[in-house]
């Protein structure tokens, strides 16, 4: 049971004879002859004296479970690995195990977000899943991780922004959603794309001008001419392979493409809202998630983006949200109007 | 690394049966291409293989599928699959979870035709 009434005011609401209370006391009785659930939650107590005070801080621990598909298409594959167990020696299970555990710590210490769902809840993920399978997903409920082919990727747990932009998903989802076609898609990649690599920067320390801001590195074989999947910073530029191609991202929105494939290319014009969220970090600097990611997790977060929302209905909704939390003039707000428009998606001001 | 045969090379005109899957999207957002065009000599079992998929079905019978797939996750694989046949072109769009049963197997053949070609000749 989840109370917001205390116990001790239910018990004198419940004994009160007075007339013009009846339905309360009696509201009152039946929610205290209601059985009790105990909801345990981990969490982490730090307990220390000021004073004549005793100070608690508490924060919540991550509830993992990895399961192994062994190489399987059937989800969720077989456990092999929950919260507290030690490394099992296998690398895609402790890969994702620690992944998920360093997203956890993200999500609470930039946002006071307690997992993906808010609310505490257990972060699931397989490994191992399907035979040479070259992707990760989201599925709406897990993160699914296959080993790659062994030709162009080895697999996906090696980098913890392909594990954060998965759990990125799950944040989207639970926020509202954006659908996954067109710009609402390539919004929804490129704020997965964003949780990415402020989990990375964040478990490395680093600041804006000090990452990456690439996605995906490392999860390409030797025979790959590439660094990574995607860039943050120079869309366009992750690799160039004789057999891939060029990396398709545009960085403004004269380079928009217009394709059926990819659902509409949400994963190739998510370089345009990628590379606004890196004008708007580097332009603050210091650590991205504190400013830059402080604005995008609010507007997404804040019931303001509609699910069809295309780009520049969310460069607006990132403006306003700048806007009411710094300061209409504010450093932030100008950082952040000023990055859409520098991307083409809008012109001059986005709360035009 | 291993070139894929792609699918405008499978365009010789005394193939009886000539199939092209494409995949895009999946977390990388890559589009690969894959390609098989049979000889006449293996042309039924390929066509066995197109004949069992349910292209004339899969629209009335998948629109709710594909948009329910469309409402929850990210990163699936979509697929588009060609076939050319002597008395008609087929043409089917799929999203991953769609793809399995008679069409995984159409795919898995032409993916593999496609990697061995491309094996023998690298």
């Amino acid at each position: 049971m989840h109370a917001i009434v205390p116990p001790y005011l239910l018990r004198r609401l419940a004994a009160t004879d007075e007339p013009h209370l009846a339905a309360a006391a009696e509201a009152a009785r039946a929610t205290l002859a209601t059985p009790r659930v105990y909801h345990p939650s981990p969490a982490t107590i730090d307990l220390s004296v000021e004073g004549d005070a005793l100070v608690v801080e508490g924060s919540p621990d991550p509830d993992r479970v990895i399961s192994d598909a062994a190489q399987r298409e059937t989800l969720p594959g077989t456990r092999v690995r929950i919260e507290g167990e030690p490394p099992t020696g296998d690398t895609a299970v402790d890969e994702a195990y620690d992944g998920l555990g360093d997203t956890f710590h993200f999500l609470w210490d930039a946002f006071d977000r307690a997992s993906v769902d808010a609310a505490g809840g257990t972060l699931a993920a397989t490994v191992h899943y399907g035979e040479r399978y070259d992707n990760a997903f989201w599925n709406g409920e897990r993160m699914v991780f296959g080993d790659g082919d062994g030709e162009v990727f080895e697999g996906f747990t090696v980098s913890l922004t392909v594990i954060a932009h998965e759990l990125g998903h799950g944040v989207v989802e639970y926020s509202g959603g954006l659908d996954y076609q067109g710009q609402s898609g390539a919004l929804n990649e490129s704020i997965a794309d964003v949780f990415g690599t402020l989990t990375e920067q964040h478990a490395l320390g680093q600041t804006a001008d000090e990452a990456s801001w690439l996605i995906g590195a490392g999860i390409f074989t030797a025979a790959v001419q590439g660094t990574a999947l995607r860039s943050m910073s120079a869309p366009g530029t992750a690799y160039d392979d004789d057999v891939l191609g060029r990396d398709p991202q545009p960085a403004h929105m004269r380079d928009y493409v217009d394709t059926a494939e990819d659902n509409g290319g949400v994963h190739i014009n998510s370089g345009i809202p990628n590379k606004a969220f890196h004008l708007v970090a580097t332009a603050l600097g210091g650590r991205a998630w504190e400013r830059a990611g402080r604005v995008w997790y609010l507007t997404l977060t804040g019931g303001t983006v509609s699910h069809d929302a295309d780009f520049a209905a969310f460069a607006a909704a990132t403006a306003a949200t700048a806007a009411a939390e710094y300061g209409e003039d504010s450093e932030e707000a100008v950082a952040v109007r000023t990055a859409w428009t520098a991307v083409g998606v809008t012109n001059g001001d986005p709360r035009d | 690394m291993t070139h894929e045969t792609e699918p405008e090379q499978a365009e010789a005109t005394e193939a009886t049966v000539v199939v092209t899957v494409v995949r895009s999207g999946g977390f990388a957002g890559l589009t690969r291409r894959w390609g098989v065009q049979a000889p006449p000599a293996d042309a039924a079992r390929w066509r066995t293989l197109v004949d069992d998929c349910p292209w004339h079905d899969y629209d009335d019978a998948c629109a709710d599928q594909r948009a329910d797939d469309a409402s929850r996750g990210a990163d699936r694989f979509s697929w588009t699959l060609h076939a050319m046949l002597p008395d008609a072109t087929l043409r089917a769009d799929l999203t991953e979870t769609q793809a399995t049963g008679p069409w995984r197997a159409l795919i898995d053949a032409v993916r593999e035709v496609s990697g061995a070609a491309a094996n023998a000749s690298s």
